[in-house]
């Protein structure tokens, strides 16, 4: 189709316009993409970018239409004639999206599907052969047992393992454009390195350009020969990345930069301090939970929290991070009684929680707290913000009528919730708002440890800092201790002088603040400062540090230390005998043989 | 720092409506149920007023006016018995209406009494889950796999049919649907996250079944609940069919179809008029709690 | 194996519900009033002799030993024999209470093995009508929600769900065979006969079908995956007909494994208004004439049919999503 030095820009864009009624969503869009470049779209949500994706892909949908511009493809005109656009699509301009567990029919293996696709677009390709290049492309993006993977379902397959299949099916068709529109979004950050290096990878070798769509600018700049920022429907700079960091052109991409938190250097992170005291108000000691589940084979154990040991300091800001599936969830529900550990204790004030009566339980409940991830899921849909408020207190049995309201309003205003909205229902809240009101109905009860479950995953920067700013004050007028439960590196670096590394239900590293990250005693837990997004210049470089593959099934554990499968460091010792946490001096905890002075000298 | 930042003060306090408010007004937003209302208002109120308003008695016999055709059809039809007579000279319109007193009578107080118990019963299971949850789902099981019909004709058949009976054996046979979908619903309902959120504050369970979950869960499926009216009456019809409704003289709509077959060669009328009116009556409300589903349905989905 | 494991955890339950279902009969036959020794006897016969007959047949024994020793029959295929009917066919009804014949009175057993294939064709047919009805109007109202195809299927639902099995009965049969004689309606000499209550029994399904087709249809065609197969490159017949109505299957077939026990209510009401030799017919006749063991044998049979086709049912969805465990 390319015919030499005319068609030498694959895709030229002119003053796309795009409107959604009577809004604007794309005002003006100019810019040109050459063959086998990378081209990163950034921009925060509600900037268009995703709107520009999905016009380039034919895929606007009522009320979205284009009002203005030219989209030039290989020389013609998309927007003029939708019938060839229509023919381009899944065979020249192929699109991946940010959601590839919802992105193939349940019903049929992967392998059947990525045929029917490719013979969809391209009918002359026998079954046989379009079979041999799906599987030949599996393994070109490195997914194990490729012949077998090829049979399976979709839901056979975790999230980065079809986000891979995602790819091959885009690039089966060999388009000469690639719309990767936020692909990274929902993966875990040592799952979305891969796939980001797997992607520059690919276009080396497949010569497709690449559009690449995403709203984190240093996964963008990572990603992208070129970055393209945009600002409200419009283009507002486009540089190379390094020029970009060194001198943003537009104040938009300057706040920006400013704005993004750092792991290693200085910043806006006066919140990081030392343990305000070694007296314990939580101390979990060996602590393990199993659940059973119905597999394939029968019933099965998923061992979801092991052994985990740790002390949380009155008035302190722990931390407690891990990628999805390590077990953090479950940790959280054994901390707050929700659920009984298996073995271990965990002591409040000295009291067990997993063993308490279930009327003690609820005692103990008003000296510690929960708040919850999701802010449209953790508040109860049809009760007013004053009812929400004052629940709490009708379940304790506190106070008259009367006080009951006051002590609301009191609490509203105190996170900052206008008193006004006391009878409003939350459905008119913010996502900000709606973590501020989930915050006010667990202080209400004035517990002394307040416990954050994800609180803050859901929200932008910006809503992010207020919030932590109010936790800080929060903390200084009632003395409260914070749990942070997160998977964000760059949150419990602002906040946390302590931090628990989890990894497959264990602790796998316990250290003070700075010297997890200066310092990291566990191969996990560099390998996660690798893959952690940061301008930055990096202090663990991802071609040293970055894992391979993904996390075992903890349904079958193999002996020994669970991180030896995908540990660069893994010697015969670690597949047979499990690594307890050991101290490194300064309240430094890791479990690792590396970290025994004599078998350091070994590696 | 001393400053607290007070997020957006409310423009004018937004009192948003509550879930079943919007599923209201949307279904009747919609023309189907409008039609609906319009026709079962009339016709309920022609049932409350017409047979005492007209003073026609529905079980007085009169010979001489025997076997009168409706309004236009045929020979002898006369404006007093718009639609017609039957054997006994007995008022159709009159007969078909105190007919339908008690079809909406049996069918409301049927649909209630199926509902609270499906929905108890549903909470229960899906709330405790584990062992509570296999016991009275097995009985559900048991109860769902014996056809209602066949249940009931055997209660009504060997016992005396009254109109409490009648509504106990429908209604006790008609709630394990019910408790399936509460208690699906119930189930997935329990693991969001405010059901944990209340837990943690210390809530008991009692509290969250009947103070959190189930006033959240029970309207939608109150609307839907409309459409079983309408199979309960057609139910109630189909016993008066065979004889094991409510006992003549009280007309109803089953027993005066069954009547009426005697003398489907020469008066069609006695089987296929009251038959008509009932259909009405059903479709009106079928409209209705299809509308209602539908708007449950969008209300749902989009938020 | 895993079929294996499945299908011996299903029967072990199923077992537990047809247990449950004759003890719960069993129970409701023996609690309500109603002698059916009365009945057999005839209104004239002395007390003495009904309760000696009672005596006989074990019904004054306490309700836990008349269960024992039916279940026990049960458990080795003997549903026992009708009070009423002889072996020879005709209902005898109360007829004389010196009747020397009683020892030939019909097994339940057979009674039933010899309607059920009467039913079933009548089901099957009425199963075909039914689709043949819903499929088309409920998968086109389903492509075009809140467009007219879909208002067509919200108003035939509508209308279906409204008319009562028996009056539709006597209806068409008024129209289609004594007015315009296009085919046979009472009684059964032949396949014909078959017709016209298997259209009525579809009606009174379809409507369902409908429902259930156009919603789970409309869900499948707003999911992420049919959205986004036009980007991939799929022509719309593929996307519809390859995936959209085979997930959209699987509500479909839960809905007949559910809904199992109308079907049959259905059956029941149409088989007495067309005097269909089937099932349903002698389950009414059973009722009236108090025929406790033919009763107790119909809702064993039924109950264990509905087990079975549950499990059917959860067999065919899971090979259409094998995300469905067993």
């Amino acid at each position: 189709m390319l015919d030499g030095a005319e068609t030498r820009t694959l895709l030229s864009v002119r003053n796309l316009s795009v409107m959604a009624g009577d809004r604007t969503i794309l005002d003006g869009i100019s810019f040109d993409l050459q063959p086998r470049r990378i081209l990163s779209v950034i921009g925060e949500s509600g900037s268009g970018k995703t709107v520009l994706a999905r016009t380039l892909a034919s895929w606007l949908s009522p009320p979205l239409r284009v009002s203005g511009g030219t989209v030039l493809f290989q020389g013609r005109d998309l927007l003029a004639d939708p019938t060839h656009a229509r023919s381009l699509s899944g065979r020249e301009i192929a699109y991946v999206g940010g959601n590839p567990a919802g992105a193939l029919d349940p019903t049929m293996t992967v392998g059947a599907q990525l045929v029917e696709k490719l013979r969809a677009v391209r009918p002359d390709i026998p079954a046989a052969k379009a079979r041999d290049k799906a599987i030949q492309l599996l393994k070109a993006v490195r997914i194990p047992a490729a012949e077998r993977r090829f049979n399976e379902y979709p839901f056979q397959y975790s999230g980065g393992m079809m986000q891979r299949a995602m790819i091959v099916d885009a690039l089966i068709s060999d388009p000469a454009l690639l719309i990767a529109d936020n692909i990274t979004q929902p993966l875990d950050v040592t799952v979305a390195a891969q796939i980001l290096k797997l992607m520059r990878d690919l276009n080396a070798e497949f010569s497709t350009a690449i559009l690449f769509i995403c709203s984190s600018l240093p996964v963008a700049c990572d990603a992208s020969d070129e970055v393209m920022v945009l600002h409200k429907g419009r283009v507002v700079e486009r540089q190379t990345p390094a020029a970009l960091i060194a001198s943003p052109q537009h104040g938009y991409t300057y706040a920006l930069i400013a704005e993004l938190p750092t792991l290693w250097q200085g910043g806006p992170d006066r919140r990081r301090r030392v343990p305000a005291t070694e007296r314990p108000i939580m101390s979990v000691r060996g602590v393990s939970k199993a659940y059973e589940t119905r597999g394939k084979s029968g019933k099965a154990l998923v061992q979801a929290v092991r052994n985990a040991d740790f002390d949380v300091f009155a008035g302190d800001n722990f931390g407690i991070v891990g990628e999805s599936g390590c077990g953090k969830s479950s940790l959280m529900r054994l901390l707050t009684g929700l659920e009984r550990p298996d073995g271990g204790r965990i002591l409040f004030k000295g009291e067990d929680v997993g063993t308490a009566s279930r009327k003690r339980l609820r005692e103990l409940r008003r000296e510690f707290q929960l708040v919850l991830q999701d802010p449209y899921g953790s508040l109860p849909p049809q009760s007013a913000i004053g009812a929400i408020l004052e629940e709490p207190l009708k379940i304790h049995r506190i106070g008259t009528r009367a006080e009951r309201r006051d002590r609301a309003r009191a609490v509203m205003s105190e996170v900052g919730l206008h008193p006004g909205l006391y009878e409003s229902l939350p459905t008119g809240l913010s996502a900000g708002q709606r973590q501020r009101l989930n915050v006010a109905r667990a202080m209400i009860l004035e517990p002394d440890l307040l416990i954050m479950d994800e609180t803050l995953s859901a929200l932008d920067q910006t809503e992010q800092g207020k919030l932590l700013d109010l936790f800080e004050r929060l903390q200084a007028r009632h003395g409260f201790t914070y749990i942070f439960i997160s998977h964000d590196l760059t949150m419990v670096r602002q906040v946390c002088s302590r931090i628990a590394v989890m990894y497959l239900g264990e602790a796998v590293e316990v250290a003070p603040n700075d010297r997890l990250f200066f310092d990291p005693g566990h191969p996990y837990t560099r390998g996660l400062l690798s893959a952690a997004p940061t301008l930055e210049p990096r202090r663990y470089r991802p071609e040293d540090c970055l894992l391979e593959g993904e996390p075992p099934s903890p349904i079958d554990l193999p002996p020994g230390c669970a991180f030896a499968s995908r540990c660069p460091h893994a010697f015969d010792r670690c597949r047979a005998e499990n690594p307890a946490l050991l101290s490194r001096g300064g309240q430094a905890l890791a479990a690792c043989f590396l970290n025994e002075p004599h078998e350091a000298t070994h590696v | 720092m001393s400053s607290i930042d007070i997020t957006t003060v409310p423009v004018a306090r937004l009192r948003e409506r509550k879930v079943s408010t919007r599923i209201w007004r949307q279904a009747f937003a919609s023309v189907e149920f409008r039609i609906g209302l319009i026709v079962l208002v009339l016709l309920v109120a022609a049932a409350l007023l017409y047979p005492s308003l007209s003073g026609i008695d529905p079980v007085k016999m009169n010979i001489k006016a025997k076997l009168m055709p409706p309004l236009f059809m045929g020979e002898g039809w006369s404006w007093s018995h718009p639609l017609g007579t039957d054997q006994l000279g007995r008022d159709m319109l009159v007969r078909a209406l105190v007919g339908l007193r008690y079809s909406l009578l049996i069918g409301v107080s049927t649909t209630v009494l199926m509902l609270l118990v499906g929905a108890l019963i549903g909470l229960f299971a899906g709330y405790f889950g584990g062992k509570t949850d296999t016991i009275l789902m097995r009985l559900t099981d048991a109860q769902l796999s014996i056809p209602m019909i066949i249940l009931a004709i055997t209660i009504l058949g060997v016992s005396r049919p009254t109109i409490p009976s009648i509504i106990l054996v429908l209604g006790l046979a008609g709630w394990p649907v019910y408790a399936r979908v509460m208690r699906s619903t119930v189930m997935s309902e329990r693991k969001k996250e405010y059901v944990r959120g209340a837990m943690v504050l210390g809530a008991t369970d009692w509290r969250i079944m009947f103070a959190l979950i189930l006033p959240l869960v029970l309207p939608p499926m109150a609307f839907v609940a409309v459409l079983d009216i309408a199979r309960m009456m057609i139910f109630e019809s189909v016993l008066g069919f065979l004889g094991l409704g409510v006992q003549p003289p009280t007309p109803t709509f089953g027993n005066i179809i069954a009547d009426g077959r005697k003398y489907l060669m020469n008066a069609w009328w006695i089987a296929t008029m009251p038959g008509i009116f009932l259909v009405l009556v059903l479709t009106s409300i079928n409209l209705m709690g299809a509308s209602l589903e539908r708007a449950r349905n969008a209300i749902y989905g989009g938020a | 194996m895993f079929i294996l494991r499945f299908l011996a955890r299903r029967l072990f339950q199923g077992a537990i519900i047809v247990f449950l279902v004759s003890a719960l009969i069993f129970t409701l036959l023996r609690v309500v009033p109603g002698d059916p020794v009365r009945l057999m006897a005839g209104g004239m016969a002395p007390e003495a002799l009904i309760e000696q007959i009672a005596a006989d047949m074990g019904l004054r024994d306490p309700i836990w030993q008349q269960f024992g020793r039916y279940i026990g029959g049960v458990v080795q295929g003997d549903l026992g024999q009708s009070f009423v009917r002889p072996a020879n066919g005709a209902a005898v009804g109360g007829a004389s209470f010196d009747d020397t014949t009683r020892s030939e009175r019909a097994e339940v057993l057979a009674l039933i093995a010899d309607t059920a294939p009467m039913t079933l064709q009548l089901a099957l047919l009425a199963m075909v009508f039914a689709l043949v009805i819903a499929v088309p109007v409920g998968v086109w109202g389903g492509l075009h929600p809140g467009g007219w195809p879909d208002r067509m299927a919200l108003y035939l639902s509508s209308l279906f769900v409204s008319l009562p099995n028996f009056w539709l009965g006597i209806v068409l049969a008024l129209i289609l065979s004594v007015k315009l004689q296009l085919m046979p309606a009472i009684g059964y000499k032949g396949f014909a006969y078959t017709i016209l209550p298997a259209l009525v029994l579809a009606i009174e399904i379809a409507p369902f079908l409908i429902r259930t087709l156009t919603v789970s249809v409309a869900g499948v065609m707003g999911q992420t995956f049919i959205d986004i197969a036009r980007v991939r490159g799929l022509t719309r017949n593929q996307i519809v007909f390859r995936h959209a109505l085979k997930n959209s299957s699987i509500p479909l077939l839960n809905l007949i494994g559910v809904q199992f026990s109308m079907l049959l209510g259905g059956v029941l009401v149409i088989e007495f208004i067309f005097d269909y030799p089937g099932l349903g017919l002698l389950t009414i006749n059973a009722v009236m004439q108090r025929d406790f063991p033919l009763i107790q044998g119909i809702a064993i049979v039924t109950a264990a049919a509905f087990v079975l086709i549950n499990i059917i049912v959860d067999l065919v969805a899971t090979t259409i999503d094998p995300r469905l465990e067993y």
